[in-house]
């Protein structure tokens, strides 16, 4: 254990700004706080974890080299979620009570959240949402210790659906992932299709675990729709890209996606990003800050493959540098204090490279933000400029109202009061 | 007529599935039907093919020297041939290597070989992970097999049909190596009676190396073959162990044309639940090998295997 | 086994006192040596769990390798009980066996007159069908979220109330459930049923024409490895506070196969008691080292199949046999099947 935190801190500390790492190191005498980071490192979400995961060791390497937070240097602690609820459930029991971790960051898939979040809550552990967009998050799964930084599925399906009709016609098909995200991605979908005037001709379920889309895309020809709203997620979404592709049916169809992971799509053939899809971010956006973000990220990671930073890092580190901001802010690491910071944080967009103000929702714990939506950005010489953002819309259009009646948040006499 | 027209397309893309399932099936029915070993490492094989032939097709020709140079102006589809001839030589290395690991549980409990793959799975998926990086990758192919074509108004892929030829072209050959050469007729007498082989002195010991060498390169083909369509991750042969499995029962263990039929019913199965009750196609196969292993014991076509007990 | 038809069998045996011993004086040294008692509540389970699985592998030879199924099973009826029926954790225990039992037995029916290969498939496909269920059936069971917000609440006793909010007293919750699984297997497989187990792993036609109803004992066998499935599902429950569909899929099945091996469940009763440990220790530890676990986590069970493939226990067994061969000169041969009082 100890050999690990010390290299990966060193690395970290290295990799930033080594001059100040020295003197910072020096003038620290307080105890270190510890940040446990819980993103996946195997199955399904293990590339997208470690996107996040380096997305939160340099907002932690920048506050080190600055210091440290309250003056006390930042450690890290690194367990692999593996992907599997059960495991985020022993992972954050040994974080807190073998680790003595102040807080934890990360999480792709929506069932590791849940299942850390609720030992979360438990102990009163401030826990970071960074990466998963399932509604439930910020809806009826809500708590008072977690805040989830990711725009969700009804946050996209606003953003794309009004459009759709407009442009593409009234005829629309859904795919769907026959589980709990695709349910609730494709019921919004639905309702805002259905409330704008379209007609949905048919809705495909497909099995979670699919690696074969053939009969499906067969189906989809016989029914001949002009929209295709697809809430297809993970592993089969990969699958999905590739047969598409191959189909030549990305152009055939307005495809409507929900949002595209960078990590998920990085290096792929143009072909494979077929249709529309969401996202938070994008490294060329046109805004102030955007080009010094990306050096610094090829500055401290030149050897990653994806050279340039994508959604799910941003995410990871703007979630990592709100948590440190909110503690200095509150001048304690008392998660009862730390939390009411977060829940009145609000971003200027200058700061966080957007086009809107991003505020953090105090009934639901969702950070409400600006949502792009991008398409596949052909005939670029640039292999790392892959989208093209089409549009962007503020964060009041594209807000999920249910999710202020289905979250319920716990009150804070319910949640115990840690101070590390 | 309307029915049949709709259903058409469905039974056609049912049989090429059918041909891919056939495929991801052979090299592990060689191997459980010679060695009786459940070959668990069958999956990662499969993936280490494909990320060995992305290797060779698309190589990062940094520090090559004059040699990456040339090597990157041949066509893609001669890179392409050598992925597809070479990646499954290394494999086959790898499985040897397997094999001789493998040595020590001869004589035991089936359940030893099964878990000593088991744990050579975990170790190469994640030396996977290692060396090429948990990103999702893409394996080239050749112009003229990709895109797609058009027929009676629907759109089919070009791969998707090569693929299910180059199934067929793989059966052909492993039936032909099995049935019309000597080193074909000694490994099925092996697979029947090892005490008579090794009695006409045939070297037992290198007679399993290559069968297991030869079982590994075939999941290293299917790995090759089907990641254009699943998409290329370290956990990709994951999904392949299962259906394979299931193949070879549902034909019978020791049937080469049992798992040949069983990988087309499959493929039929599922492409046509895909179409009309698609949330129900994953679970289709498993309900189709509930049916039959209830009414026939031994699959569709299985023989006394030394499994049973 | 000449030595158990010679005498009756204990009740109590001194391995069986060193293991309660042992864990249940885990939360006094647990921390100290760098483990935490929430682990030691899923080890807990976890050898529930496999010495049920073990009845099945070890004793009757039959390979399940869709166990996982009854293990979900009686976690989510577990959690249906708490949060729609009955906030009672007595309740809910009592009807994750029931599940894992009826579960089970049914599925016994269709396994029962099946052996080897196409036994161990059957599993699988059942194990998926289990799966498959869970995922599709969200409005009962939340899909791939799971169950969410079984709260651990309070153990009655009539007379005064156990809070099983911590993570201690949980502990010794399981503990003492682990005590009376323990002794209740421990009679069972020395019953004349145990024999009977035992006569069907070495040769199912001879154990029929001896007299034994195969059909049925293997029938019952399977029913019972899925109530303790079930029971220790149950406990899981409680102690994530959540019910999860992983725990049926395929890897976790194979988790359970994989430490029963490890820890020797072909050579010893106390086998998948030492996997389970092993098992989730290494995997606790390696997690935290290294990012790579996996890796290192399949070289050590290569190397366990491949150096001594009886496991941990046929490690401790050649070492007592030593000890003792170095005290009597004519030590008895022994067998290398699972054998009582080891």
């Amino acid at each position: 254990m100890v050999s690990k935190n010390f290299t990966k801190t060193t690395r970290v500390l290295a990799a930033g700004m080594a001059f100040a790492a020295i003197t910072a190191g020096s003038a620290v005498a307080a105890e270190p706080l510890i940040i446990g980071l819980t993103s996946d490192a195997s199955g399904q979400y293990a590339n997208s974890g470690a996107s996040d995961r380096r997305g939160m060791q340099m907002a932690i390497a920048e506050f080190n080299a600055k210091g440290g937070v309250l003056g006390r240097e930042i450690k890290i602690v690194h367990i692999d979620t593996e992907t599997t609820p059960a495991t985020g459930s022993r992972v954050a029991e040994r974080m807190i009570s073998r680790e003595n971790v102040g807080f934890m960051i990360g999480a792709v898939s929506s069932g590791v959240a849940n299942a850390i979040s609720q030992v979360a809550q438990k102990y009163g552990v401030v826990y970071l949402n960074t990466n998963s967009s399932s509604p439930t998050e910020s809806g009826k799964n809500c708590h008072r210790v977690k805040f989830v930084w990711d725009g969700n599925g009804k946050n996209f399906a606003q953003a794309a659906v009004k459009n759709a009709i407009s442009s593409y016609g009234k005829d629309w098909l859904l795919l769907t992932n026959d589980y709990v995200w695709g349910h609730n991605t494709s019921k919004a979908t639905r309702q805002l299709a259905v409330s704008h005037g379209a007609k949905i001709i048919d809705e495909i379920m497909v099995p979670q675990g699919t690696r074969d889309f053939s009969a499906t895309l067969l189906k989809v020809q016989q029914k001949n729709p002009k929209v295709i709203a697809a809430a297809v997620g993970g592993d089969d979404l990969k699958a999905l890209r590739q047969q598409v592709g191959q189909l030549d049916m990305g152009a055939k169809y307005a495809w409507i996606n929900n949002q595209q992971d960078w990590p998920d799509v990085y290096g792929l053939p143009m072909k494979n990003l077929f249709g529309v899809f969401g996202t938070t971010w994008y490294y060329k956006l046109d805004l102030p800050g955007v080009d010094d973000f990306v050096k610094r990220y090829q500055a401290m990671y030149p050897d990653t493959k994806i050279r340039v930073p994508g959604n799910v890092f941003y995410n990871g580190y703007w979630a990592t540098r709100s948590l440190l901001e909110a503690i200095e802010t509150a001048g304690t690491t008392n998660n009862h204090a730390v939390i009411k910071q977060l829940e009145k944080l609000r971003i200027p967009a200058a700061t966080r490279m957007q086009h809107d103000d991003a505020y953090m929702d105090a009934k639901t714990h969702q950070m409400q933000q600006t949502v792009y939506l991008a398409t596949a950005n052909t005939g670029s010489n640039d292999k790392d400029d892959m989208f093209r953002i089409l549009s962007n819309s503020s964060p009041e259009k594209v807000a999920d109202m249910a999710a202020q009646s289905t979250c319920n948040l716990e009150s804070f006499a319910d949640t115990p009061v840690v101070t590390r | 007529m309307d029915i049949i027209l709709n259903l058409l397309p469905h039974i056609i893309n049912g049989l090429a599935l059918g041909l891919l399932f056939a495929l991801i099936a052979l090299g592990f029915m060689l191997i459980v039907g010679v060695m009786e070993l459940i070959n668990l490492a069958h999956g990662s094989l499969f993936a280490l093919g494909a990320y060995i032939a992305m290797t060779l097709i698309d190589p990062n020709i940094a520090g090559w020297g004059s040699f990456g140079v040339w090597y990157m102006e041949l066509s893609l589809t001669l890179r392409y041939v050598i992925g597809l001839a070479l990646a499954p030589a290394f494999v086959a290395i790898v499985g040897m290597g397997l094999e001789i690991c493998m040595r020590r549980t001869y004589g035991k409990k089936a359940e030893y070989g099964l878990l000593l793959t088991f744990g050579a799975a975990l170790v190469i998926e994640e030396s996977i992970r290692i060396i090429w990086g948990s990103s999702e990758q893409f394996l080239p192919v050749p112009e003229m097999v990709s895109g797609a074509f058009i027929a009676g108004g629907m759109i089919y892929s070009n791969y998707r049909f090569f693929a299910a030829g180059f199934g067929i072209f793989m059966i052909a050959l492993v039936w032909l190596f099995l049935e019309k050469t000597p080193y074909g007729s000694i490994i099925k007498a092996g697979a029947h009676d090892s005490e008579m082989v090794r009695a006409l002195g045939v070297n037992l010991t290198v007679l399993r190396l290559m069968v297991f060498g030869l079982g590994a390169s075939l999941s290293a083909v299917a790995g090759v073959i089907l990641t254009p369509i699943w998409g290329l991750r370290p956990h990709v042969g994951v999904d392949v162990v299962i259906p394979a499995f299931l193949i070879i029962v549902l034909g019978g263990i020791g049937s080469f044309w049992g798992a040949v039929v069983a990988g087309i019913l499959v493929g039929l199965v599922v492409g046509i639940f895909g179409a009309y009750a698609s949330e129900w196609s994953l679970m289709s196969m498993y309900i189709l090998l509930i049916i039959v292993i209830t009414f026939r014991t031994r699959g569709l076509f299985g023989k006394k295997s030394a499994l049973e007990n | 086994m000449n030595n158990a038809l010679a005498k009756p069998t204990p009740i109590i045996t001194k391995p069986m006192i060193a293991l309660f011993v042992m864990l249940g004086t885990f939360p006094l040294w647990g921390e100290a040596v760098g483990l935490y008692h929430y682990l030691g509540v899923e080890i807990v389970i976890w050898i529930i769990y496999a010495l049920g699985f073990n009845l099945l592998l070890g004793y009757t030879g039959l390979p399940s390798f869709g166990h996982g199924a009854y293990f979900g099973v009686g976690a989510y009826a577990y959690g249906l009980v708490q949060l729609g029926l009955i906030e009672s954790v007595w309740a809910g225990v009592l009807v994750a066996v029931i599940a894992g039992a009826v579960a089970a037995g049914i599925v016994a029916c269709f396994l029962s007159h099946r052996r080897g290969i196409y036994y161990a498939l059957m599993t699988i496909a059942f194990g998926q069908v289990f799966w498959f269920i869970a995922m599709k059936w969200h409005t009962v069971t939340g899909g791939e979220d799971g169950l969410l917000n079984i709260y651990r609440g309070t153990l009655s006793f009539g007379v005064f109330d156990v809070s099983l909010r911590d993570n201690v007293p949980l502990f010794y919750f399981v503990f003492a459930v682990l005590i009376i699984v323990v002794i209740c297997l421990w009679r069972l497989v020395h019953s004349p049923f145990g024999k009977a187990l035992q006569a069907i792993r070495m040769n199912e036609m001879r154990a029929g024409f001896v007299g034994y109803n195969v059909w049925l004992i293997k029938w019952t066998v399977f029913m019972l490895s899925g109530a303790i499935a079930g029971l220790a599902g149950g406990l899981f429950a409680i102690t994530q506070e959540s019910a999860y569909p992983d725990v049926m899929g395929l890897h976790a099945s194979g988790y359970i196969v994989m430490l029963t091996l490890i820890g020797g469940g072909f050579v010893s009763f106390w086998g998948p008691v030492i996997g389970a440990i092993v098992f989730f220790v290494a995997r606790d530890l390696l997690g935290s080292i290294t990012e790579t676990w996996l890796l290192w986590y399949g070289l050590m069970f290569m190397a366990v199949i491949l150096f001594k493939p009886e496991g941990i226990a046929g490690i401790w067994q050649d070492l007592s046999k030593k000890l003792s061969r170095n005290q009597k000169q004519n030590a008895p041969v022994v067998s290398q099947h699972v054998k009582a009082g080891e």
